[in-house]
């Protein structure tokens, strides 16, 4: 053997010892649990939807930062090719960017190029009963597997390295009641996996569920409906909670000390008519705080007590440790998409302030025991009211919000937005009172004849990006902007607010002051919050616009 | 399979498919509101109008409207998340067929899915969506002839459509007495604002050089706005060329109510009454 293939071994041997402690230290996969626990380890990844679990959807990248963002460049295009709305947060690991596209489709993409390395696809039935669009919002990761929800309420995992599908687990029945679905990132919580579902706008019985990454088996189930004999069962009349609706259809955060998982509750059903469903309705509305080994319910706080406005609670729970009045507390924070902005402590769910983000109309405030004080005549009537700020779609709805440690500062873009309430039709309610529904049902057409459609001017409503200091509420800069936003915001340690509006108009803000330094203009609907990462030691920010993946990086290099 | 003996075997399958389009008694569900809940497929022929418009399915139609349509286009068809459903104007075809195909099937690319409902029901959802759209029928108590008098002299015609005829600075008006009943028509003459198309808000900008361009909005995100001017030529503009975007007036149209006498207006709003879409 010559010495210089002697050496040529030696050096092939070295280089894959080298590489193999790159893997020792935590680069590419499998991830493991305490990886997830230690995101800031590997600021250059991705590895859960908000990124980590206190949901500040925060990037500590700072090499896109205020002095050079006005060279951020488009680097590389992923087109989607589908006409639904492309909400998507994707993951990132060292190098390789998994994303789903809709419906449920999940692909592997080069992080340098957009090149595809794999792609996966679940086929749903032609007919699902997804409220809003056929659409998910992201993976979760564990190990090497990958984990989505599916439209037709499966749960499934495929191998990150290939897109094999490794198991796919029956949620519910899709068909069931209205019709559920399951459009939300699963969260992974230890060897859990913890799936939401949507249907409030059926008669469905929302749940939360866990099931094992290993094997797909469902762990635990919570009713998000207490059921019969369960406490707060009392909260709904006649059989309403069999078609309470209540879902859990977006993603959730968690404390790994407290071993509490928090995750927001939607709308109770029917969305706009609460004849038939007289009481709080618990837990729709609310956050609820359960313990991710057994699931069993630690607190819950109800934002908005028998709703009538389709406030659902399904914001991403922020959880931050700060000084509150002097204190040094364990807090999650919420600005709710019924207007006012919720400060709790999060080891026992005691309220402690709340303040209005936006214009409303409905609550003269929020009580010492953080119940609305409804202003009478806050309700949908058949013929319609107009008067209720803020609109169906709410003040917050599931895009994100983001805390940036540096600043200090909670980032929502707010919606302040002027709609109709009508009271909802009476066909399908749940009722033990068949004359009470021919009543309503003979009004409503009556209703019909006499009524007519009011119309708002654009200029009624519109979105602003607003820096909250957390523990006050108070306001500390805005950036208004002309439609009411379907994206939501991520910020950075480059002391950035990144976003876009919904005429596709990407943007960065100055963290500190909300001026904006950085625009582009991609033209299409936005429906998603963007997220950062490194590819080849650069920093790259992505956000889907139109049915396009957009990445972006400095100089486009 | 040869061609003729494909249709052979198409019209074969189809003839007794087509005999249970025919009314059903509500709450019986025909094989083919069966295929079609199973299989999402419509494989009968459908009828080019609505089998279901008595005022029995007009009101069940409602009902199911309330149901499965409200949520997004509001309770009375005002729109909201979904589309406005009030202006009798559709984008993917109004005829009964056209709208029951674009109601079974959903839209692709919107949030609207194809609803759960059997095919009998999606027929009276058709009717109920049309009723939205469509004047109630009336008796204008002007003279439609002196109306049409009044509509050439006024000038309408240098921003509405008629049939191909006039400007584009306002909406068509070609079959607007088929959408839109006479209490609509009289308000929308002498208070054009009222109820004004969303493209057609009035506009006017200031040029940082002390210009002002009057058009109507066509298109506007946070830096720029697009309008058509009076002289009908779309144009984009930056806002931050712009002294001043004003919005105070929203409609191009001047208030006709104290131009036009008492008889002229009932006049002309009976000639657009009778406009009920092209010959």
């Amino acid at each position: 053997m010559s010495a210089l293939r002697i050496r040529t071994i030696r050096g092939v041997a070295l280089a894959a010892l080298a590489a193999a402690a790159v893997l020792l230290h935590g680069q590419g996969l499998p991830i493991t649990y305490e990886r997830l626990l230690n995101p800031d380890n590997e600021p250059g990844n991705w590895l859960m939807y908000s990124r980590t679990y206190d949901g500040h959807r925060y990037s500590p990248l700072d090499q896109i930062n205020r002095e050079n963002v006005d060279r951020l460049q488009v680097k590389w295009l992923f087109q989607g090719r589908h006409q639904e709305k492309f909400e998507t947060t994707p993951l990132v690991v060292d190098g390789i960017m998994y994303l789903t596209r809709p419906e449920n489709d999940i692909f592997a993409l080069d992080a340098e190029t957009g090149r595809t390395l794999w792609s996966y696809s679940h086929r749903n039935p032609p007919e699902t009963y997804n409220c809003c669009g056929r659409v998910n919002r992201g993976l979760a990761i564990l190990g090497d597997r990958l984990f989505m929800n599916t439209l037709d309420m499966h749960v499934l995992a495929v191998d990150a390295k290939s897109g094999r599908e490794l198991w796919k687990t029956k949620i519910f029945d899709y068909k069931a009641a209205g019709g559920y679905a399951s459009t939300g990132a699963p969260l992974v919580v230890k060897d859990k996996l913890i799936v939401g579902m949507a249907g409030g706008e059926h008669g469905v019985s929302g749940f939360l569920d866990a099931y094992d990454t290993k094997t797909g088996e469902r762990l635990w189930r919570f009713h998000t409906i207490p059921q019969p004999g369960e406490a707060n069962f009392g909260t709904w009349a006649g059989d309403s909670w069999k078609t309470g609706g209540a879902g859990t259809w977006n993603n959730g955060s968690y404390d790994p000390e407290l071993n509490l998982l928090y995750w927001g509750v939607g709308n109770p059903w029917p969305d706009y008519n609460g004849d038939f469903r007289k009481g709080d309705n618990l837990y729709s509305g609310s956050v609820i705080a359960l313990d991710a080994d057994t699931g069993k319910l630690k607190w819950h706080f109800q934002f908005t007590p028998h709703d009538l406005h389709d406030w659902d609670a399904t914001q991403i729970p922020v959880l931050l440790d700060a000084e509150f009045r002097g204190q040094p507390r364990k807090l999650i924070v919420w600005p709710n998409r019924n207007g006012f902005y919720y400060v709790l402590d999060r080891t026992n769910g005691q309220f402690l302030l709340a303040k209005e983000f936006v214009k409303q109309t409905w609550a003269k405030g929020i009580d010492d025991n953080g119940r609305p004080i409804v202003i009478p005549g806050y309700e949908p009537t058949l013929d319609g009211i107009t008067h209720i700020w803020p609109g169906i779609d709410g003040a917050a709805n599931w895009m994100s919000h983001s805390y940036n440690p540096i600043t200090k500062l909670l980032y929502v873009f707010a919606r302040e937005e002027r709609r109709v309430f009508t009271k909802s039709g009476p066909p399908t309610l749940p009722t033990t009172d068949p004359r009470a529904l021919d009543e309503q049902r003979t009004e409503r057409r009556r209703a019909w004849r006499r009524s007519r459609p009011p119309r708002f001017a654009p200029e009624e409503s519109w979105g602003k990006v607003i820096g909250i200091a957390p523990t006050t509420g108070d306001i500390q800069w805005e950036h208004r902007v002309l439609t009411v936003p379907w994206g939501g915001v991520m910020s950075t340690a480059g002391n950035l607010v990144v976003g876009a509006t919904f005429e596709g108009n990407v943007f960065a803000l100055d963290a500190f002051t909300g001026e904006v330094l950085w625009r582009f203009l991609g033209n299409d609907r936005v429906y998603a919050s963007p997220m950062s990462f490194l590819s080849r030691g650069k920093q790259h920010i992505s956000i889907p616009v139109g049915d396009v993946l957009i990445t972006f990086s400095i100089d486009g290099k | 399979m040869n061609t003729l003996l494909r249709a052979v075997c198409c019209l074969t399958l189809a003839a007794p498919l087509w005999a249970q389009v025919q009314p059903t008694p509500q709450g019986h569900e025909s094989p083919a509101d069966a295929t079609l809940r199973q299989t999402g497929r419509d494989e009968a022929p459908l009828p080019e109008k609505n089998p279901f418009e008595s005022p029995d399915d007009l009101a069940k139609g409602n009902d199911l409207f309330q149901t499965h349509c409200s949520y997004c286009h509001g309770a009375f068809g005002e729109g909201g998340r979904g589309a406005d459903l009030t202006t009798g104007l559709y984008r993917y075809g109004g005829s009964d067929v056209e709208l029951y195909r674009t109601i079974r099937d959903g839209i692709p690319g919107s949030e609207m899915g194809p609803p759960r409902v059997a095919r009998d029901d999606l027929w009276r959802i058709v009717g109920f969506v049309k009723k939205l759209g469509t004047a109630e029928p009336e008796q204008a108590p002007g003279d439609r002839g002196a109306g049409k008098a009044v509509y050439e002299q006024t000038g309408c015609a240098s921003c509405h459509i008629v049939r191909g005829e006039g400007g584009i600075l306002g909406p068509e008006l070609t079959d607007i007495g088929r959408r839109r009943g006479l209490a609509f028509l009289e308000e929308s003459i002498v208070k054009p604002e009222a109820d004004l198309p969303v493209n057609y808000r009035g506009t006017r900008l200031v040029t940082a050089g002390g210009q002002t361009i009057a058009g109507i909005r066509l298109n506007e995100d946070d830096y720029s706005i697009q309008i058509r001017d009076t002289g009908g030529n779309p144009r984009s503009f930056l806002k931050r060329e712009l002294k001043e975007i004003r919005r105070d007036n929203p409609s191009l149209m001047p208030a006709y109510g104290s131009i036009l006498s008492k008889a002229q207006l009932a006049d002309l709003v009976a000639y657009l009454s009778s406009l009920k879409g092209a010959p």
